[in-house]
Protein backbone atom coordinates (compact mmCIF):
# COMPACT_ATOMS: atom_id res chain seq x y z
CA UNK A 1 0.00 0.00 0.00
CA UNK A 2 1.35 3.38 0.92
CA UNK A 3 5.15 4.26 -0.07
CA UNK A 4 4.75 2.13 -2.85
CA UNK A 5 7.58 2.81 -5.97
CA UNK A 6 4.33 3.85 -8.26
CA UNK A 7 4.77 2.92 -11.37
CA UNK A 8 5.70 5.55 -13.99
CA UNK A 9 5.05 6.43 -17.55
CA UNK A 10 7.08 8.48 -19.58
CA UNK A 11 8.58 10.20 -16.74
CA UNK A 12 5.28 10.46 -15.71
CA UNK A 13 3.19 9.32 -12.95
CA UNK A 14 -0.06 6.93 -13.57
CA UNK A 15 -3.35 8.31 -13.55
CA UNK A 16 -4.25 5.83 -10.85
CA UNK A 17 -0.92 6.60 -8.82
CA UNK A 18 -3.45 8.86 -6.97
CA UNK A 19 -5.18 6.67 -5.26
CA UNK A 20 -1.81 5.21 -3.14
CA UNK A 21 -2.66 5.76 0.27
CA UNK A 22 0.27 7.60 2.70
CA UNK A 23 0.98 6.37 6.17
CA UNK A 24 0.41 9.17 8.31
CA UNK A 25 0.55 6.95 11.86
CA UNK A 26 1.87 3.40 11.42
CA UNK A 27 -0.20 1.26 14.06
CA UNK A 28 -0.06 -2.39 13.75
CA UNK A 29 -2.68 -4.47 15.99
CA UNK A 30 -2.12 -8.04 15.81
CA UNK A 31 0.01 -8.07 12.74
CA UNK A 32 -3.09 -6.50 10.99
CA UNK A 33 -2.12 -3.01 9.66
CA UNK A 34 -4.87 -0.18 11.30
CA UNK A 35 -2.57 2.47 9.93
CA UNK A 36 -4.10 5.98 10.52
CA UNK A 37 -3.78 6.75 6.69
CA UNK A 38 -4.74 9.78 4.35
CA UNK A 39 -8.23 7.86 3.67
CA UNK A 40 -8.93 7.96 7.63
CA UNK A 41 -7.41 11.11 8.24
CA UNK A 42 -10.60 12.39 5.89
CA UNK A 43 -12.60 9.87 6.72
CA UNK A 44 -12.22 11.50 10.09
CA UNK A 45 -12.10 14.92 9.40
CA UNK A 46 -15.64 14.45 7.37
CA UNK A 47 -17.54 13.22 10.29
CA UNK A 48 -15.46 15.88 12.45
CA UNK A 49 -16.21 18.76 9.93
CA UNK A 50 -20.06 16.79 9.66
CA UNK A 51 -20.55 16.64 13.25
CA UNK A 52 -19.23 20.54 13.96
CA UNK A 53 -20.92 21.89 11.57
CA UNK A 54 -24.07 20.86 12.41
CA UNK A 55 -23.68 21.32 15.99
CA UNK A 56 -22.01 24.52 15.97
CA UNK A 57 -24.26 26.47 12.99
CA UNK A 58 -27.12 25.76 15.54
CA UNK A 59 -25.74 26.63 18.58
CA UNK A 60 -27.63 29.66 18.98
CA UNK A 61 -31.06 28.63 18.07
CA UNK A 62 -32.14 31.74 16.38
CA UNK A 63 -35.72 32.00 15.49
CA UNK A 64 -34.59 33.78 12.29
CA UNK A 65 -31.58 31.65 11.38
CA UNK A 66 -28.02 32.76 10.32
CA UNK A 67 -26.67 32.04 7.47
CA UNK A 68 -25.23 28.72 8.64
CA UNK A 69 -27.56 27.87 10.79
CA UNK A 70 -29.79 28.74 7.54
CA UNK A 71 -27.23 25.84 5.80
CA UNK A 72 -27.75 22.97 8.36
CA UNK A 73 -31.21 23.21 8.52
CA UNK A 74 -31.72 23.10 4.42
CA UNK A 75 -29.21 20.16 4.35
CA UNK A 76 -31.72 18.85 7.24
CA UNK A 77 -34.68 19.40 5.79
CA UNK A 78 -33.44 17.99 2.35
CA UNK A 79 -32.88 14.57 3.39
CA UNK A 80 -36.09 14.54 5.86
CA UNK A 81 -38.13 15.33 2.86
CA UNK A 82 -36.18 12.52 1.34
CA UNK A 83 -36.68 10.25 3.68
CA UNK A 84 -40.57 11.44 3.93
CA UNK A 85 -41.41 10.47 0.53
CA UNK A 86 -39.35 7.67 -0.07
CA UNK A 87 -39.85 5.33 3.32
CA UNK A 88 -42.45 7.94 4.94
CA UNK A 89 -43.54 8.15 8.25
CA UNK A 90 -41.58 4.36 9.82
CA UNK A 91 -38.29 6.08 8.00
CA UNK A 92 -38.14 8.53 11.20
CA UNK A 93 -36.05 6.32 13.21
CA UNK A 94 -33.60 5.52 11.04
CA UNK A 95 -33.16 9.57 9.43
CA UNK A 96 -29.77 10.19 11.72
CA UNK A 97 -28.02 7.09 9.86
CA UNK A 98 -29.16 8.59 6.28
CA UNK A 99 -28.58 12.18 7.00
CA UNK A 100 -25.23 10.54 8.76
CA UNK A 101 -24.64 8.84 5.40
CA UNK A 102 -25.10 11.84 2.87
CA UNK A 103 -23.07 14.24 5.12
CA UNK A 104 -20.31 11.89 4.83
CA UNK A 105 -20.39 10.69 1.28
CA UNK A 106 -20.60 14.24 0.68
CA UNK A 107 -18.08 15.87 2.29
CA UNK A 108 -15.70 13.21 1.55
CA UNK A 109 -16.46 13.56 -1.99
CA UNK A 110 -15.71 17.01 -1.49
CA UNK A 111 -12.74 16.91 0.15
CA UNK A 112 -11.41 14.70 -3.03
CA UNK A 113 -11.76 18.34 -4.53
CA UNK A 114 -9.20 20.18 -2.58
CA UNK A 115 -6.51 20.56 -4.70
CA UNK A 116 -3.45 19.66 -2.12
CA UNK A 117 -1.83 16.96 -4.31
CA UNK A 118 -1.46 13.87 -2.78
CA UNK A 119 -2.61 15.09 0.85
CA UNK A 120 -6.06 15.36 -1.34
CA UNK A 121 -7.80 12.21 -0.56
CA UNK A 122 -11.18 10.95 -1.58
CA UNK A 123 -12.11 7.84 0.71
CA UNK A 124 -14.80 7.13 -1.55
CA UNK A 125 -12.95 6.35 -4.53
CA UNK A 126 -11.99 3.37 -2.83
CA UNK A 127 -14.08 0.38 -3.06
CA UNK A 128 -14.12 -1.31 -0.25
CA UNK A 129 -14.73 1.51 1.67
CA UNK A 130 -18.03 2.42 -0.53
CA UNK A 131 -18.75 -1.68 -0.56
CA UNK A 132 -18.66 -1.67 3.27
CA UNK A 133 -20.88 1.12 3.11
CA UNK A 134 -23.31 -0.22 0.66
CA UNK A 135 -23.06 -3.88 2.26
CA UNK A 136 -24.09 -2.21 6.09
CA UNK A 137 -26.83 -0.49 4.10
CA UNK A 138 -27.85 -4.11 2.63
CA UNK A 139 -27.35 -5.71 5.75
CA UNK A 140 -29.18 -3.60 8.32
CA UNK A 141 -31.77 -3.34 6.15
CA UNK A 142 -31.84 -6.70 5.62
CA UNK A 143 -31.67 -7.52 9.36
CA UNK A 144 -35.05 -4.67 9.77
CA UNK A 145 -36.92 -6.34 7.32
CA UNK A 146 -36.44 -9.91 8.58
CA UNK A 147 -37.15 -8.35 12.25
CA UNK A 148 -39.99 -6.41 10.79
CA UNK A 149 -41.89 -9.07 8.40
CA UNK A 150 -40.74 -12.25 9.69
CA UNK A 151 -40.87 -15.22 7.25
CA UNK A 152 -43.00 -12.88 5.17
CA UNK A 153 -39.78 -11.39 4.25
CA UNK A 154 -39.66 -13.96 1.43
CA UNK A 155 -42.39 -13.46 -0.09
CA UNK A 156 -40.52 -10.47 -1.31
CA UNK A 157 -38.58 -12.65 -3.92
CA UNK A 158 -41.74 -13.65 -5.52
CA UNK A 159 -43.94 -10.61 -6.62
CA UNK A 160 -47.36 -11.06 -6.05
CA UNK A 161 -50.21 -11.19 -8.81
CA UNK A 162 -47.46 -13.63 -10.66
CA UNK A 163 -48.88 -16.74 -12.23
CA UNK A 164 -47.19 -19.81 -9.79
CA UNK A 165 -45.38 -21.43 -13.45
CA UNK A 166 -43.01 -18.39 -13.47
CA UNK A 167 -41.52 -19.19 -9.67
CA UNK A 168 -38.50 -21.09 -10.79
CA UNK A 169 -37.58 -17.98 -13.24
CA UNK A 170 -38.70 -14.82 -11.13
CA UNK A 171 -37.58 -16.32 -7.82
CA UNK A 172 -33.76 -16.59 -9.01
CA UNK A 173 -33.98 -13.29 -10.50
CA UNK A 174 -35.39 -11.39 -7.59
CA UNK A 175 -32.45 -13.07 -5.23
CA UNK A 176 -30.11 -12.16 -7.44
CA UNK A 177 -30.93 -8.61 -8.39
CA UNK A 178 -31.42 -8.30 -4.28
CA UNK A 179 -27.94 -9.97 -3.45
CA UNK A 180 -26.82 -7.50 -6.39
CA UNK A 181 -28.03 -4.56 -4.99
CA UNK A 182 -24.85 -3.26 -2.49
CA UNK A 183 -22.72 -4.35 -5.31
CA UNK A 184 -24.06 -2.25 -7.60
CA UNK A 185 -24.67 0.80 -4.78
CA UNK A 186 -20.52 0.60 -3.77
CA UNK A 187 -19.77 -0.17 -7.60
CA UNK A 188 -21.67 2.97 -8.90
CA UNK A 189 -20.25 5.80 -6.17
CA UNK A 190 -16.41 4.06 -6.37
CA UNK A 191 -16.52 4.00 -9.89
CA UNK A 192 -18.00 7.63 -10.72
CA UNK A 193 -15.17 8.76 -8.17
CA UNK A 194 -12.30 6.70 -9.36
CA UNK A 195 -13.20 7.68 -13.04
CA UNK A 196 -13.59 11.32 -12.26
CA UNK A 197 -9.88 11.48 -10.37
CA UNK A 198 -8.37 9.24 -13.28
CA UNK A 199 -9.49 11.74 -16.05
CA UNK A 200 -8.79 14.94 -14.15
CA UNK A 201 -5.21 13.41 -13.91
CA UNK A 202 -5.03 12.28 -17.24
CA UNK A 203 -6.31 15.78 -18.33
CA UNK A 204 -3.62 17.60 -16.02
CA UNK A 205 -0.78 15.43 -17.18
CA UNK A 206 -1.46 16.56 -20.88
CA UNK A 207 -1.67 20.10 -19.35
CA UNK A 208 2.27 19.95 -18.52
CA UNK A 209 3.20 17.63 -21.11
CA UNK A 210 1.90 20.18 -24.10
CA UNK A 211 3.54 23.14 -22.91
CA UNK A 212 2.18 26.68 -24.16
CA UNK A 213 -0.28 23.81 -25.96
CA UNK A 214 -1.72 22.86 -22.54
CA UNK A 215 -4.42 25.50 -22.81
CA UNK A 216 -6.43 23.49 -24.67
CA UNK A 217 -7.02 20.62 -22.25
CA UNK A 218 -6.67 23.15 -19.44
CA UNK A 219 -9.75 24.16 -20.54
CA UNK A 220 -10.94 21.04 -20.74
CA UNK A 221 -9.78 20.37 -17.28
CA UNK A 222 -12.50 23.52 -16.15
CA UNK A 223 -14.82 22.39 -17.16
CA UNK A 224 -14.22 18.55 -15.76
CA UNK A 225 -13.87 20.20 -12.32
CA UNK A 226 -16.93 21.97 -12.37
CA UNK A 227 -18.75 18.63 -13.95
CA UNK A 228 -16.45 16.71 -10.73
CA UNK A 229 -18.23 18.34 -8.51
CA UNK A 230 -21.16 18.08 -9.39
CA UNK A 231 -20.82 14.21 -9.40
CA UNK A 232 -19.57 14.36 -5.91
CA UNK A 233 -23.01 15.99 -4.76
CA UNK A 234 -24.90 14.01 -7.17
CA UNK A 235 -23.45 10.49 -6.52
CA UNK A 236 -24.09 11.40 -2.79
CA UNK A 237 -27.61 12.47 -3.26
CA UNK A 238 -27.86 8.70 -5.51
CA UNK A 239 -26.16 6.93 -2.98
CA UNK A 240 -28.43 8.44 0.36
CA UNK A 241 -31.78 8.06 -2.35
CA UNK A 242 -31.01 4.47 -3.14
CA UNK A 243 -30.78 3.68 0.70
CA UNK A 244 -33.94 4.77 1.15
CA UNK A 245 -35.52 3.38 -1.51
CA UNK A 246 -34.04 -0.18 -0.07
CA UNK A 247 -35.35 1.06 3.42
CA UNK A 248 -38.88 1.28 1.78
CA UNK A 249 -38.54 -2.10 0.32
CA UNK A 250 -37.24 -3.35 3.66
CA UNK A 251 -40.74 -1.75 5.46
CA UNK A 252 -43.07 -2.08 3.29
CA UNK A 253 -41.90 -5.30 1.19
CA UNK A 254 -43.12 -3.72 -2.19
CA UNK B 1 -38.69 14.57 11.73
CA UNK B 2 -40.29 13.96 15.08
CA UNK B 3 -39.34 11.13 17.23
CA UNK B 4 -42.46 9.02 18.73
CA UNK B 5 -41.89 7.95 21.96
CA UNK B 6 -43.22 4.43 22.08
CA UNK B 7 -41.50 3.56 19.38
CA UNK B 8 -38.65 5.01 19.49
CA UNK B 9 -36.89 2.25 21.93
CA UNK B 10 -37.75 -0.41 19.86
CA UNK B 11 -37.05 0.92 16.74
CA UNK B 12 -33.80 1.86 17.83
CA UNK B 13 -33.01 -1.26 18.90
CA UNK B 14 -33.76 -2.34 15.78
CA UNK B 15 -31.39 0.02 14.23
CA UNK B 16 -28.29 -1.01 16.51
CA UNK B 17 -28.74 -4.41 16.36
CA UNK B 18 -28.94 -3.99 12.13
CA UNK B 19 -25.95 -1.53 11.93
CA UNK B 20 -24.02 -3.39 14.70
CA UNK B 21 -24.53 -6.45 12.51
CA UNK B 22 -23.60 -4.89 9.75
CA UNK B 23 -20.46 -3.67 10.95
CA UNK B 24 -19.36 -6.80 12.77
CA UNK B 25 -19.91 -8.57 9.54
CA UNK B 26 -18.21 -6.42 6.95
CA UNK B 27 -15.27 -6.56 9.61
CA UNK B 28 -15.14 -9.98 10.11
CA UNK B 29 -15.24 -10.61 6.57
CA UNK B 30 -12.44 -8.32 5.24
CA UNK B 31 -10.53 -9.79 8.21
CA UNK B 32 -10.22 -12.83 7.14
CA UNK B 33 -10.68 -12.50 3.53
CA UNK B 34 -7.04 -9.91 4.28
CA UNK B 35 -5.52 -13.10 6.15
CA UNK B 36 -5.99 -15.30 3.24
CA UNK B 37 -4.58 -12.59 0.82
CA UNK B 38 -1.71 -11.33 3.32
CA UNK B 39 -0.22 -15.19 3.74
CA UNK B 40 2.10 -15.24 0.54
CA UNK B 41 3.74 -12.89 2.07
CA UNK B 42 4.87 -9.49 0.03
CA UNK B 43 3.40 -10.79 -3.32
CA UNK B 44 -0.38 -9.46 -1.97
CA UNK B 45 0.61 -6.57 -3.40
CA UNK B 46 -0.21 -5.56 -7.13
CA UNK B 47 2.36 -3.18 -8.50
CA UNK B 48 0.73 -2.89 -11.65
CA UNK B 49 -2.96 -2.64 -10.55
CA UNK B 50 -5.28 -0.11 -9.40
CA UNK B 51 -4.32 0.59 -5.91
CA UNK B 52 -7.79 0.59 -4.61
CA UNK B 53 -7.56 -3.56 -5.30
CA UNK B 54 -4.46 -3.80 -2.68
CA UNK B 55 -6.22 -6.06 -0.39
CA UNK B 56 -3.54 -4.83 2.48
CA UNK B 57 -4.98 -1.58 2.40
CA UNK B 58 -8.42 -2.86 3.43
CA UNK B 59 -8.48 -3.36 7.21
CA UNK B 60 -7.52 -0.18 7.77
CA UNK B 61 -10.18 1.20 5.86
CA UNK B 62 -12.72 -0.52 7.46
CA UNK B 63 -11.62 0.01 10.55
CA UNK B 64 -11.21 3.48 10.19
CA UNK B 65 -14.37 4.03 8.22
CA UNK B 66 -16.22 2.49 11.34
CA UNK B 67 -14.80 4.58 13.99
CA UNK B 68 -15.38 7.63 11.89
CA UNK B 69 -18.94 7.33 11.01
CA UNK B 70 -20.01 5.62 14.06
CA UNK B 71 -18.76 9.28 15.54
CA UNK B 72 -20.62 11.06 13.18
CA UNK B 73 -23.51 8.72 13.86
CA UNK B 74 -23.70 9.62 17.59
CA UNK B 75 -23.11 13.43 17.13
CA UNK B 76 -25.51 13.40 14.50
CA UNK B 77 -28.07 11.23 16.93
CA UNK B 78 -27.57 12.61 20.22
CA UNK B 79 -26.65 16.24 19.26
CA UNK B 80 -27.30 17.37 15.78
CA UNK B 81 -30.72 16.37 14.80
CA UNK B 82 -32.55 16.43 18.05
CA UNK B 83 -31.31 20.46 18.23
CA UNK B 84 -32.70 21.17 14.60
CA UNK B 85 -35.88 19.19 15.38
CA UNK B 86 -36.44 21.36 18.18
CA UNK B 87 -35.57 24.58 16.60
CA UNK B 88 -37.30 23.83 13.17
CA UNK B 89 -40.61 22.50 15.76
CA UNK B 90 -40.20 25.83 17.64
CA UNK B 91 -40.11 28.36 14.44
CA UNK B 92 -43.29 26.34 13.34
CA UNK B 93 -45.17 26.67 16.68
CA UNK B 94 -43.98 30.25 16.40
CA UNK B 95 -45.49 31.06 12.85
CA UNK B 96 -48.66 28.95 14.14
CA UNK B 97 -48.89 30.80 16.91
CA UNK B 98 -48.37 33.99 14.74
CA UNK B 99 -51.18 33.41 12.43
CA UNK B 100 -53.34 32.66 15.02
CA UNK B 101 -52.82 36.18 16.78
CA UNK B 102 -53.49 37.72 13.59
CA UNK B 103 -56.40 35.67 12.69
CA UNK B 104 -57.54 36.86 16.15
CA UNK B 105 -56.85 40.66 15.83
CA UNK B 106 -58.12 40.38 12.41
CA UNK B 107 -61.92 39.39 13.27
CA UNK B 108 -61.50 41.51 16.29
CA UNK B 109 -60.38 44.56 13.82
CA UNK B 110 -64.35 43.61 11.91
CA UNK B 111 -65.96 43.50 14.72
CA UNK B 112 -64.62 46.79 15.95
CA UNK B 113 -65.05 47.93 12.64
CA UNK B 114 -68.82 46.63 12.16
CA UNK B 115 -69.94 47.88 15.24
CA UNK B 116 -68.59 51.59 14.54
CA UNK B 117 -70.58 50.79 11.52
CA UNK B 118 -73.84 50.18 13.12
CA UNK B 119 -73.03 53.25 15.85
CA UNK B 120 -72.60 55.80 12.82
CA UNK B 121 -75.99 54.13 11.00
CA UNK B 122 -77.73 54.65 14.48
CA UNK B 123 -76.72 58.40 15.25
CA UNK B 124 -77.34 58.70 11.24
CA UNK B 125 -81.10 57.56 11.80
CA UNK B 126 -81.56 59.56 15.07
CA UNK B 127 -80.20 62.29 13.74
CA UNK B 128 -82.47 62.26 10.45
CA UNK B 129 -85.49 61.71 13.36
CA UNK B 130 -84.08 64.81 15.04
CA UNK B 131 -84.22 66.80 12.08
CA UNK B 132 -87.66 65.58 11.15
CA UNK B 133 -89.04 66.17 14.31
CA UNK B 134 -88.03 69.90 14.25
CA UNK B 135 -88.98 70.26 11.08
CA UNK B 136 -92.59 68.89 11.71
CA UNK B 137 -92.86 71.19 15.23
CA UNK B 138 -91.87 74.10 13.28
CA UNK B 139 -94.21 73.43 10.67
CA UNK B 140 -96.89 73.27 13.51
CA UNK B 141 -96.00 76.09 14.98
CA UNK B 142 -96.36 77.91 11.52
CA UNK B 143 -99.44 76.88 10.44
CA UNK B 144 -100.82 78.14 14.09
CA UNK B 145 -99.29 80.85 13.58
CA UNK B 146 -100.77 81.32 10.39
CA UNK B 147 -104.47 80.46 11.31
CA UNK B 148 -103.95 82.68 14.54
CA UNK B 149 -102.84 85.55 12.22
CA UNK B 150 -105.53 84.51 9.62
CA UNK B 151 -108.38 85.09 12.46
CA UNK B 152 -106.98 88.13 13.69
CA UNK B 153 -107.17 89.28 10.21
CA UNK B 154 -110.56 87.89 9.88
CA UNK B 155 -111.82 89.29 12.92
CA UNK B 156 -110.27 92.89 11.95
CA UNK B 157 -111.64 92.66 8.47
CA UNK B 158 -115.33 92.13 10.05
CA UNK B 159 -114.71 94.73 12.48
CA UNK B 160 -114.07 97.49 9.86
CA UNK B 161 -116.75 95.78 7.51
CA UNK B 162 -119.48 96.65 10.51
CA UNK B 163 -118.58 99.80 11.23
CA UNK B 164 -117.89 101.00 7.51
CA UNK B 165 -121.53 99.49 7.23
CA UNK B 166 -122.55 101.36 10.47
CA UNK B 167 -121.05 104.48 8.77
CA UNK B 168 -122.79 103.94 6.03
CA UNK B 169 -126.01 103.46 7.31
CA UNK B 170 -125.49 106.46 9.24
CA UNK B 171 -124.56 108.58 6.11
CA UNK B 172 -127.55 107.20 4.31
CA UNK B 173 -129.82 108.10 7.01
CA UNK B 174 -129.02 111.88 7.61
CA UNK B 175 -129.00 111.89 3.82
CA UNK B 176 -132.12 110.81 4.03
CA UNK B 177 -133.21 113.23 6.45
CA UNK B 178 -131.05 115.90 4.96
CA UNK B 179 -133.36 115.18 1.66
CA UNK B 180 -136.59 115.00 3.56
CA UNK B 181 -135.77 118.49 5.05
CA UNK B 182 -134.47 119.50 1.37
CA UNK B 183 -137.58 118.18 0.29
CA UNK B 184 -140.15 119.52 2.72
CA UNK B 185 -138.24 123.14 1.87
CA UNK B 186 -138.06 122.79 -2.02
CA UNK B 187 -142.28 121.50 -1.60
CA UNK B 188 -142.83 124.24 0.44
CA UNK B 189 -141.55 127.44 -1.50
CA UNK B 190 -142.75 125.73 -4.65
CA UNK B 191 -146.21 125.27 -3.64
CA UNK B 192 -146.94 126.33 -0.07
CA UNK B 193 -147.76 122.94 1.25
CA UNK B 194 -145.80 121.30 3.96
CA UNK B 195 -146.10 117.80 3.48
CA UNK B 196 -146.45 115.58 6.34
CA UNK B 197 -143.39 113.82 7.32
CA UNK B 198 -144.35 110.39 6.48
CA UNK B 199 -145.02 110.85 3.15
CA UNK B 200 -141.86 113.13 2.67
CA UNK B 201 -139.84 109.84 3.84
CA UNK B 202 -142.06 107.77 1.68
CA UNK B 203 -141.47 109.52 -1.29
CA UNK B 204 -137.65 110.06 -0.04
CA UNK B 205 -137.33 106.26 0.07
CA UNK B 206 -138.62 105.77 -2.97
CA UNK B 207 -136.13 107.96 -5.08
CA UNK B 208 -133.13 106.99 -3.18
CA UNK B 209 -133.90 103.47 -3.96
CA UNK B 210 -134.69 104.25 -7.22
CA UNK B 211 -131.58 106.43 -7.62
CA UNK B 212 -129.21 104.40 -5.55
CA UNK B 213 -130.23 101.40 -8.22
Amino acid sequence: MAGNASPTEGGFPSPVEQFHLLDIVKVNVGGLDLSFTTSAFYMMASAILVGTFLVQSMKGRHLVPTRLQSMAELSYEFIAGMVRDNVGSEGRPYFPFIFSLFMFILVGNLFGMLPFGHYTYTFTSQIIVTFAMASAVFIGVTVIALMKHGLHFFTFFFPAGAPLYMAPLLIPIEILSYLSRPVSLSVRLFANMMAGHTMMKVFGTFVVMLGVFGVAPMLVLVALTGFEILVAVLQAYVFTILTCIYLNDALHLH
Amino acid sequence: MRRDGMDSAFWNGIRTAGFGAASVAIFSIATTVVHAAANPEEGGKPEGGLPQLDVSAFPTQIFWLIISFALLYWIMSKMAVPRIAEVLEERQERITDDLETAERLKSEAEKVQADYEKALAEARSEAQGQIKAANDEAAAEQAKAEAEHAKKMARKVKTAETRIGKQRDEALESLMAVASEAAVEATGKLIGVTPGEDSVKRAVEAVSGDGRA
